[in-house]
């Protein structure tokens, strides 16, 4: 076996038998362009991450989040232009204010923090992204599947035994 | 009978009888001892069955939209159903002549079994209609009381147990929409939930279903909520939903307040609909 290069790399050899799915909103204008650089420059960064583009930030609707993470994501990332720089000119504070309110609420709920980001990539930021793409990924295959979350029997038992007192 | 009911049936005869209103949205006496329920008086002689007592535990308000085609109505509101008729005019549901406001101080509601305060009541934070037309009785004492305090000791549970709970929580749920459709924010036409799959739970019925529910719900009506926890008092399986409500109203009032929680004033725009170009920023 060759001898990994990077942490990232040893991370990988280490679960190699769990490879993420993970699903990235990126904005037409800023992120997918980053992304479409980074490709240009022929960096590497994991292949655990599809790219899913949208017009954007302020578009995606905070419920396709739980869903994707309901339908087989491990983990949900989504990106735009920076604030000031978005395309629309709004779309960006919106998607920012709405996205602070709902991941909380998922963590509320219990949803590991790692398993919904928000990042601001610009179109020339490939780097950035390449970067994002690398910790997000290194992030989700260390929580392990969603699966991984099942919160454990004695757990359900003790909640169980003291039903009603909140 | 008690003044209020004397005064509000006093009033809605009047306003009925002289053609201001076509119909009172108020509560009458059900068949059970201290049961109450939404009433619509159309005329004297209902207007005579109005009750206004410790025991009109429903939200009212909610009634008016659906009566709207007769004319204008008279709204019998508390604090809470008051901070409704705020809620409807900022979402574009009613305009504020379409609407009479018999102004309510309210005394604090009872559950009928028990005769304990009603949860709703005990976290109220808005007794005095916050608008009114005219005003039944004198003004009471605002509550001074910690509505988050629950939520703080919810907060102490650990991220796994916390997970645990929601699982349980959302187990349980039957899917009846009761949460929506007694909601003042929940007016959209057509419902997320519908837009998928009309009608009831489907045979594929699951908790993560319940869970998308329950958790998109609780988000669309996040930053408009007006606390009235109408949604867990209706809930027939008792599901703590005030919960998601009151986590976000303390989230959204700690990120972009200072947020005194929906309703209080006729106009938004509301958190989520506006922004800042100074917000806090944690995505860099
Ligand atoms: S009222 Fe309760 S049981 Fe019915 S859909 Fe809402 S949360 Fe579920
Ligand atoms: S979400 Fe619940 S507490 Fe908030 S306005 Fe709707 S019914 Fe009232």
């Amino acid at each position: 076996m060759p001898i990994a290069e990077t942490a990232h790399e040893a991370q990988g050899q280490a679960n190699e038998e769990f490879r993420p799915k993970i699903l990235a909103f990126c904005c037409n204008w800023c992120t997918y362009a980053g992304a479409d650089l980074a490709g240009l420059n022929r960096m590497n960064y994991p292949a655990d991450v599809k790219v899913l583009r949208v017009p954007c930030s302020g578009r995606v609707n905070p419920q396709h989040v739980l869903r994707a993470l309901q339908d087989g994501c491990d983990g949900v990332l989504v990106c735009g232009c920076h604030p000031g720089d978005c395309h629309y000119s709004t779309g960006n504070y919106y998607a920012k204010r709405r996205m602070m309110v709902f991941k909380r609420l998922l963590e509320f709920e219990g949803l590991p923090p790692e398993r919904f980001q928000i990042r601001w990539i610009s179109g020339s930021e490939a780097g950035k992204f390449r970067d994002t793409i690398v910790q997000v990924t290194d992030d989700i295959k260390k929580l392990g599947p969603m699966a991984a979350d099942e919160p454990s029997q004695a757990v359900v038992a003790a909640l169980r035994a003291k039903e009603g007192e909140l | 009978m008690n003044d209020a009911t004397q005064i509000v049936r006093e009033r809605a005869t009047a306003l009925l009888a002289d053609g201001t209103v076509a119909a009172v949205v108020g509560w009458a006496a059900g068949r059970g001892d201290h049961d109450r329920h939404v009433f619509v008086a159309r005329t004297p002689e209902e207007a005579a069955l109005l009750v206004a007592d410790q025991y009109c535990g429903a939200l009212a308000a909610k009634r008016v939209l659906s009566l709207l085609d007769e004319g204008k109505i008279a709204l019998v509101a508390r604090g809470c159903e008051s901070r409704a008729v705020n809620r409807f005019m900022a979402d574009r549901q009613l305009k504020r002549d379409q609407v009479h406001v018999i102004g309510w101080p309210c005394p604090g509601m009872l559950d009928p079994a028990t005769g304990d305060a009603l949860k709703r009541c005990t976290e109220c934070q808005r007794r005095n209609p916050v608008l009114s037309d005219e005003v039944v009785g004198d003004p009471v004492p605002e509550p001074e009381l910690d509505r988050f305090a629950e939520l703080e000791r919810f907060e102490q549970k650990t991220p796994e147990e916390r997970r645990a709970f929601f699982q349980d929580m959302y187990e349980s749920c039957i899917r009846c929409y009761a949460c929506r459709n007694a909601c003042p924010c929940c007016t959209c036409r057509v419902c997320f939930v519908d837009q998928e799959r009309v009608g009831w739970m489907g045979e594929e019925f699951t908790a993560d279903q319940a869970r998308y529910y329950g958790t998109v719900r609780a988000f669309h009506t996040g930053d408009r909520c007006i606390e009235c926890g109408e949604c867990q008092r209706v809930c027939p399986q008792h599901l703590p939903l005030m919960l998601l409500m009151h986590k976000q109203v303390r989230d959204i009032d700690g990120l972009f307040g200072p947020y005194p929680g929906g309703g209080m004033e006729p106009e938004g725009p509301d958190p989520l609909r506006t922004y800042h170009t100074d917000d806090l920023e944690e995505f860099m």
